[in-house]
């Protein structure tokens, strides 16, 4: 009897908490600045940001719960999808510029999570806004090419023999925050080179390079401690007591709201990678 | 006749000459106004760095204080050190000054007051000695005083 009375409880509990924590990880994820036109004033999560690259245009599309210009009418499983294969619900592929190479990374019940907290939020009534790419990068059948060649589907894997601050690092660096999705370089085609994963991107969004993050002494942040990087993800200060800024500056806003031992396993993570020589700038 | 189109001639070319002064002029100016600038930015990361040595137990209260009195005079002379047409690339190349500074100079300002304002509650945070209230002070001037203009006003260009 007094079993069957807090049932209810212990579920509206258990709400709470997926939705707390799909702000956290939506947070972490960045959902926001790309989902969101700040530079107009834009409605949080509606859409509508212009993101630059060399192939085009994109606008990015509403993710409030809005039925019919956002993702309301979708299911869980559209949702997981989306981000585990970069599939829309109409079988249609996304184009990379939405980061699902890095999200089909995110655990199911991570990304069921946020899911929950973005129908969470108010809807908002704002069409999307087509992309401004030329033919042929235009063509989304070309993406499926594309996604032979250059998308790896699955799940993130912990390493056993390593700590769990590694993993819990690795897991957010590879998988929500997608750090790799800016600070990695890109082939001619778009797609992030491996082989120099988190080594700088000398044509970042907006064309802008984006520097080495990885341990290299000459082109990376060799020099920097654990803590050095706990700090900037905390409030963006460099070991020079510099600021960052522009977009980077934008991340630090969300780094800055997650947990001490979130931050550190960050560091944990970046400073146990390989370090990595930058690729010459005009090469 | 003759002596007209002389006069012409050596007119056009003095106002040629001039032009070509005032541009060299301008161009230093600019150059100069963008290394004041620089100077008094590393001027307030001294200032910063003075304040955390404290905290880390790594620098005297004295030298504290003086680096949070350093930033309130600092911070307010901001805007005078952004004069129009000092926009774009600095000269080492390092950084650029985006052009939202003057098109959107009140907001540029309010960002400004922002980080004089936390600069004032640094100062007053030092002088009282505590090192949770400093602390906080610090991360807030930082992160939403010179961070926050910094995402908004200003780009590295990476190398």
């Amino acid at each position: 009897m007094a079993a069957v009375a807090l049932l209810p409880v212990s579920n509206l509990s258990a709400a709470t908490d997926e939705l707390s924590q799909g702000a956290y990880l939506a947070n972490a994820a960045g959902c926001e600045d790309c989902h969101t036109d700040r530079e107009h004033g834009g409605q949080p999560y509606a859409g509508g940001r212009a993101l630059a690259t060399p192939f085009g245009t994109f606008y990015s599309p509403n993710i409030t719960p809005d039925p019919e210009t956002g993702i309301g009418g979708w299911s869980d499983k559209d949702f997981l999808q989306a981000l585990r294969e970069g599939v829309r619900p109409d079988g249609a592929n996304y184009f990379p510029v939405f980061p699902y190479p890095t999200f089909t990374k995110i655990t199911d019940a991570d990304a069921q999570a946020i899911k929950a907290y973005l129908f969470s939020l108010p809807a908002v009534r704002q069409a999307n806004r087509a992309h401004d790419v030329p033919f042929p990068f235009s063509w989304r059948p070309l993406q499926t090419i594309w996604k032979l060649l250059f998308f790896t589907p699955g799940p993130f894997r912990p390493a056993p023999e390593r700590s769990e601050a590694y993993n819990r690092g690795a897991y957010l660096v590879t998988a929500l925050a997608h750090c790799g999705e800016c600070h990695t370089p890109r082939n001619w085609f778009g797609a992030t080179e491996p082989d120099h994963f988190l080594a700088g991107n000398p044509h970042g969004p907006d064309g802008k390079a984006v520097p080495n993050i990885t341990p290299d002494p000459q082109t990376g942040i060799g020099s920097w401690t654990e803590e050095d990087i706990t700090t900037l993800l905390k409030t963006g200060q460099t070991p020079e007591f510099d600021f960052v800024g522009g977009a980077m500056g934008e991340v630090v806003r969300n780094t800055s709201r997650l947990d001490d031992a979130d931050r550190s396993a960050i560091a944990v993570y970046l400073k146990s990678l390989p370090p990595i020589r930058s690729k010459k700038q005009n090469g | 006749m003759f002596f007209v189109t002389k006069a012409r001639v050596s007119m056009s070319a003095a106002a040629l000459v001039m032009a070509a002064v005032a541009s060299i002029a301008v161009a230093q100016d600019k150059e100069t106004v963008i290394k004041d600038r620089q100077a008094t930015m590393k001027e307030q990361g001294k200032g910063l760095g003075a304040v955390k040595a404290y905290l880390d137990g790594k620098g005297d209260l004295a030298q504290a204080k003086t680096g949070a009195t350093t930033l309130t005079q600092t911070t307010k002379k901001i805007p005078q050190l952004f004069p129009a047409g000092t926009g774009g690339p600095s000269p080492d190349g390092d950084y650029v000054a985006k052009p939202e500074i003057w098109t959107d100079w009140n907001k540029f300002l309010d960002a400004q007051k922002a980080a004089a304002t936390k600069a004032d509650a640094l100062l007053v945070a030092v002088s009282g000695g505590d090192k949770t209230a400093i602390e906080a002070a610090f991360n807030d001037l930082g992160k939403n005083g010179c961070g926050a203009c910094h995402t908004t006003f200003r780009e590295k260009i990476s190398k």
